[in-house]
């Protein structure tokens, strides 16, 4: 089954294949391009901590940060690490854990297709043994650390845990220097035969590519293969309450000044992707009008010396819970907080600027299209919607219908009864 | 694809990429500066001129334009290179065919000189509030520095190795010159920006050479003087007194980082192979350090070599244990003897030549890359082609790269660790 998805918007043009087993393939072709990019990611995650391996009926709870020691951990196999057989190739291959998605890719400038054959391979041919893993251990463990010396990462995770009570987003995706030490190479094997499942997969490639010829390639390897089907894996997640599980979540580090996040916690509850799309669209609009760098409020916090060029906003929507987050550094972080709050009932109760409006949209127009200059970014972005049942091009074409008064409902609704928790770095 | 350079007016260059593979047209005014007793001042007025100019008086009005430009991408900024400031003021717009809007090359060159060249003044002067704000948030991002523990290690290892050179300033200025601002000196320097230092202005997309070239010519208002070159920065340091610095904060990690003199800049002919050597020592995968000290000594989550390309420095950085300073460091310095010996295998030549021409050839994907690229150029003045460039690295040799290593001192071991050690 293949098929083409056009955007005349972009004057791009999309071709999507699936394969029996399940896999769907995408390949955007990307004329005069020097390099192509290939990312090849399953929809499994730190998240996924919990679930019913298809064919069985006991809930299975595994170690927190396995899916991220599972992505070190593929790379290396009998022979050494696959790194070499991509270097001789002259491709730089890496691979990225995140909460909902695990994504092995490369960049080649030539040699594509045999640089695709050992992202295929390699992915789908798993070794590991009480041997490495054990080695691995050291250097997660520098990795996790390297990450509390980030007053950043610090500030983002405790905001984590001040927002949720149990759902797992919670949890370092890396997990803790205590908990990968009950990482074993049989639970590896479980976790990889439950999530790397063609199915659960998807491989996305762009560049000067022909896509018959990686429609072929994919068909002769997977046609060796002896595979069934997958039933549906069972995702465990807790019942996570509306409140947060703290209002103000306080931690010591050295740092120069204070740093502060503030985050509006969304419902934790599954949606359908039409409702994900237009949450993602209309929030992203909503936090602009709001506090983007055009906004009353954001010159006023500026000029007064409230935040500067650190300061950021971003919505965050997944299938099974959202949140809006914005903060930086700051030498008053409650006075920027209480000024939030003000701005929001203030917008609630006035209707909203058209123009404002339009210059916003046209603002995001013009920065989803820059963004397709860049292979890395649109591969990303791509991994990041599809498994939300969210096509590349339907953001632009969704954002286009979008009006302001749907905008203004969106934020009373968001806003309505609101559940914040703020994360605070102090300097010490 | 050829970059077209034409010469402008006293001292500003212009090149100009054309193609039609980018959604957007990106535009950047570069001006070169030495990194000399001005270089706080430098920073501080891409920063201060961001603020507002004629038309558009404040960054609320700043950013309503921006918008109505379809999301128009302005940001200014300051590099160092070498022994030299360059002060960038850039903007992204998307290409007129894919929005119902004409003429934003035009808007966005009109835009550009209003910023550089039409600042909001009050009595021939900066406008104070502007100047104070941006003078303490350069101060915090001086500051901030220590936040991102990989960076800072970088650049305490630069300060200590190159004390008594311009290179250790800091590219963002000094917390001291900031705290004795003169206002009136800061417009004198601004002046003298405009007026005399080289700019070079890139343009990159789907743009005809001559027309932005003409649409330049109608909206550029400088008054330029007698334009001052700037020092070829200094690289050769034979008499080298070892030394070693610890330092000691609350952190988990310990970051080791040692500075190396490598004596050899980008103009020199043996520059290529020490790419190529840089590369089999720390450059990916592929390298020695990563397979030495990540995979097989478990040590490291990153471990890298970094070379400054105009002061000719390299640096080898990790992020290990607090107590195993002494463990990498014998490891890392093995790497290094090894290849002094000509100890190096095929595989890794191969791996560091391909990953080079792998993100060589990448370049030409980005517009920002590119303009970095003959920005470079510009700098050593060179007219060398990618191509060009990737075939010099194809015919670096094993002999040559044992050659540069017989250059390569080490200068400078900086540690940063944690008060429980010491």
């Amino acid at each position: 089954m293949k098929r083409e998805i056009v955007s005349d918007l972009l004057n791009e043009k999309l071709i999507h294949y699936k394969h029996r087993y399940g896999l769907n393939v995408y390949i955007l072709p990307k004329k005069s391009y020097q390099k192509q990019f290939a990312i090849y990611a399953t929809n499994y995650g730190s998240n996924d901590n919990e679930f019913i391996v298809p064919g069985e009926k006991q809930p299975m709870k595994v170690p927190e940060g396995i899916a991220h020691f599972l992505e070190h951990k593929l790379f290396e196999k009998q022979d050494g690490n696959v790194f070499e057989a991509f270097s001789k190739l002259g491709a730089s291959p890496n691979a990225f854990t995140s909460f909902n998605t695990t994504a092995y890719h490369f960049t080649s400038t030539g040699n594509f297709y045999e640089c695709l054959d050992i992202l295929i391979n390699f992915v789908g041919d798993p070794y590991f043994t009480d041997k490495t893993v054990d080695k691995e251990k050291g250097i997660i463990a520098q990795e996790i650390i390297m990450y509390q010396d980030n007053p950043n990462w610090r500030v983002y995770f405790n905001l984590l845990k001040g927002l949720y009570h149990q759902h797992p987003v919670k949890n370092d995706i890396a997990g803790t220097v205590e908990s990968i030490q009950k990482i074993d190479k049989d639970t590896l094997y479980r976790c990889y035969e439950t999530f790397y499942h063609p199915s659960n997969m998807v491989l996305f490639v762009t560049g000067d590519i022909d896509a018959d010829r990686v429609i072929k390639q994919v068909d002769d390897y997977f046609d060796k293969k002896d595979m069934s089907k997958q039933g549906r894996i069972n995702r465990i997640y807790p019942d996570e309450p509306r409140e947060v599980a703290d209002s103000v979540v306080k931690d010591k580090l050295p740092v120069p000044r204070p740093m502060f996040l503030l985050g509006f916690k969304g419902e934790a509850v599954q949606k359908p992707s039409q409702v994900i799309l237009d949450n993602l669209i209309l929030n992203d609009l909503i936090l602009d009008i709001m506090i983007g760098p055009s906004s009353e409020l954001y010159s006023r916090l500026y000029e007064e010396g409230l935040i500067d060029s650190s300061f950021s906003a971003q919505h965050i929507e997944e299938t099974d819970y959202s949140h809006m987050i914005l903060g930086g550094e700051s030498p008053e972080p409650k006075k920027v907080v209480d000024m939030v709050y003000q701005e929001i009932e203030k917008l609630k109760n006035k209707p909203w600027d058209i123009e404002y409006f339009m210059r916003v949209k046209k603002k995001k127009i013009g920065e989803y299209i820059r963004h397709f200059n860049t292979l890395e970014s649109v591969g990303v972005q791509f991994v990041s919607l599809v498994f939300k049942d969210i096509g590349l091009f339907d953001y632009l074409e969704r954002l286009e219908q979008i009006n302001n008064d749907q905008l203004q409902t969106q934020f009373n609704n968001f806003f309505d009864d609101y559940k914040s928790s703020l994360s605070l770095i102090l300097p010490g | 694809m050829n970059m077209e350079k034409i010469d402008l007016e006293k001292g500003i260059r212009l090149f100009v990429l054309p193609t039609d593979k980018f959604k957007t047209v990106t535009t950047s005014f570069c001006f070169h500066r030495d990194l000399d007793d001005d270089y706080t001042y430098n920073a501080l007025i891409p920063a201060v001129l961001r603020r507002g100019c004629e038309g558009f008086t404040t960054l609320k009005d700043i950013q309503r334009h921006l918008e109505s430009l379809y999301g128009a991408q302005f940001s200014v900024g300051v590099q160092k290179k070498g022994e030299r400031q360059i002060l960038r003021f850039s903007m992204e717009v998307v290409n007129d065919e894919y929005v119902a809007e004409q003429g934003l090359l035009a808007q966005s060159l009109y835009f550009l000189n209003r910023i550089i060249n039409r600042p909001v003044l009050h009595e021939g002067r900066f406008i104070k509030s502007y100047v104070e704000q941006e003078k303490e948030n350069l101060k915090n991002r001086i500051r901030s520095l220590i936040n991102d523990k990989i960076q800072y290690s970088l650049e305490r290892c630069v300060q200590e190795m190159c004390r008594d050179e311009k290179y250790s300033r800091y590219v963002f200025g000094s917390e001291e010159e900031l705290d004795n601002l003169d206002a009136d000196r800061l417009y004198s320097v601004y002046k003298d920006i405009v007026r005399s230092s080289p700019l070079d202005i890139f343009v990159v997309g789907n743009v005809d050479p001559e027309k932005v070239k003409l649409l330049l010519e109608r909206s550029l208002s400088m008054e330029r003087r007698q334009i001052k070159s700037i020092p070829i920065t200094p690289y050769k340091k034979l008499q080298i007194k070892q030394k070693t610095v610890t330092e000691e904060i609350d952190v988990n990690q310990g970051k080791l980082v040692i500075g190396f003199r490598t004596n050899i800049n980008a103009q020199d002919k043996m520059y290529f192979p020490l790419l190529v050597y840089s590369s089999i020592l720390g450059g990916g995968p592929h390298s020695k350090l990563f397979i030495n000290v990540r995979e097989k000594a478990s040590l490291a989550y990153y471990a890298f070599a970094r070379l400054e390309k105009f002061k000719g420095l390299m640096f080898v950085s990790a992020g290990i244990d607090v107590d195993k300073d002494e463990q990498t460091l014998d490891i890392i310095m093995e790497q290094l003897n090894a290849m002094t010996k000509g100890d190096i295998t095929q595989q890794e030549y191969e791996g560091a030549v391909n990953s080079l021409i792998n993100s060589l050839k990448g370049i030409a994907d980005q517009p920002s890359h590119l303009i970095d690229y003959y920005l470079d150029n510009s700098i050593t003045e060179s007219n060398i082609t990618l191509e060009d460039y990737i075939e010099r690295i194809e015919n670096v040799n094993i002999d040559q790269i044992v050659e540069v290593s017989n250059n390569v001192v080490m200068d400078t071991v900086y540690f940063l660790t944690n008060k429980k050690k010491g």
